[in-house]
């Protein structure tokens, strides 16, 4: 049991990490938020599993309204989550804002050849 | 006008300041807030009110009184938002837009046209659109029963966990803006007019301030609950608990409504037409 819990937070570790390298490395508003999605959603899911494996490990009425508990959290921000990050892209969107393609980055190594080491 | 608002705040900032190195230092164990107040609420709170958390206990029972006009300032807050924004019949748009919903085709009505009746194919909308969103309306109308009830439980548990009336109103009202966000203002104020939420919000200061004149009548001090155990029929500690709950929701009921009203007035800019 203390294997699987370790397995599935582990693996909700990789995501959030991914996460958070996406955040700060992709290039523009959409991919980002691309990232962040995958980091509350999938990230969550997982660590949140594994603690209500944990929690149940030891069984007992006590645990398995905890572990209910934790999966209720789940479930909300399985909803809540991916349609935030849904109306934010929209909200983006309709303001108008153009999604990066690699021509942006080729255009702006042309105009500002100092900026091109950092990529 | 503004001279004299001005010269008022800085005499009144001053003495604030200079009363404050009137206080006892920082964390100094001989003040007497640290000498006996505290102790007596962390060892007689449970026996007197029968409030398993004491912060509960001290915030509407010990020092009601503050908490009577914290809850004044903030229906005072709603009142100024209203009264320095608020715009009744000044510049209302000339023309009304409808939508036509299978087709999308947009017209705009002038004053005095003939409008559509109100469950036909044409829906009103604001002059910035955004397009309708199905995602978007459904998520806010599953969630947001669930948020009430966790606001509805984090006010009537405040006794036995963190929370209470204030923490509690304010995710109510979150919900509301949430539904104004997710739908449009129009739609909310159909649902909660700002009539209803100025009477909830003042309804709420004054279920407060009721609960204390009847403790006053009932030949007790103000605000000192246990004056209504005959009223609830209970001993004179759980009448203090029932009394804390009951002004709980009096503190709940106006910080909610203060909330939406701070919204409808801050996102149509008074208006109170079209908004988010």
């Amino acid at each position: 049991m203390n294997i699987v819990s370790l397995i599935l937070t582990i693996s909700g570790l990789i995501f959030f990490f991914g996460g958070a390298i996406g955040i700060i490395r992709l290039p523009d508003f959409y991919t980002r938020l691309h990232a962040a999605g995958k980091l509350d959603t999938a990230g969550l899911l997982l660590t949140m599993s594994g603690l209500a494996v944990y929690t149940v490990s030891e069984l007992s009425l006590g645990s398995l309204f905890t572990a209910a508990k934790i999966m209720f959290i789940v479930m909300l921000i399985f909803i809540t989550s991916p349609t935030a990050t849904h109306a934010i892209i929209d909200a983006g969107f309709i303001a108008g804002l153009k999604p990066w393609t690699k021509q942006d980055q080729i255009t702006a190594r042309e105009s500002e050849p100092t900026d091109s080491q950092e990529e | 006008m503004k001279k004299t608002g001005l010269i008022m705040v800085i005499v009144t900032g001053i003495l604030l300041i200079a009363g404050t190195t009137e206080f006892p230092d920082w964390a100094d164990p001989n003040s007497p807030a640290s000498s006996h107040v505290s102790p007596y609420y962390i060892l007689k709170a449970i026996d007197d009110t029968a409030v398993p958390n004491v912060v509960s206990a001290v915030l509407a029972d010990y020092r009601g009184y503050d908490t009577m006009f914290e809850t004044a300032v903030i229906f005072a807050a709603g009142l100024a938002c209203f009264f320095l924004l608020r715009q009744f019949n000044r510049k209302r748009a000339k023309t009304k837009m409808y939508r036509h919903v299978p087709t999308g085709i947009i017209i705009d009505i002038d004053e005095g046209g003939k409008l559509p009746e109100e469950n036909s194919n044409f829906e009103r909308i604001d002059s910035q659109w955004t397009p309708y969103d199905l995602i978007i309306k459904t998520t806010c109308r599953i969630i947001i029963p669930f948020i009430q009830v966790f606001a509805l439980y984090v006010i009537i548990h405040g006794h036995h966990s963190p929370g209470g009336g204030f923490q509690g109103g304010v995710i109510l009202g979150a919900t509301i803006i949430l539904f104004a966000i997710s739908h449009d203002l129009r739609t909310t104020i159909k649902r909660l007019s700002e009539k209803m939420a100025s009477v909830f919000s003042s309804m709420g200061v004054f279920l407060f301030a009721a609960t204390g004149m009847l403790c006053l009548l009932l030949g007790s001090v103000y605000l000192d609950y246990s004056a209504l155990s005959d009223l609830l029929g209970t001993d004179p500690v759980m009448a203090r608990s029932h009394g804390i709950l009951i002004i709980e929701i009096g503190v709940g009921l106006s910080v909610m409504a203060v909330m939406i009203w701070l919204y409808y007035n801050l996102s149509s800019a008074g208006k109170h037409n079209e908004g988010l």
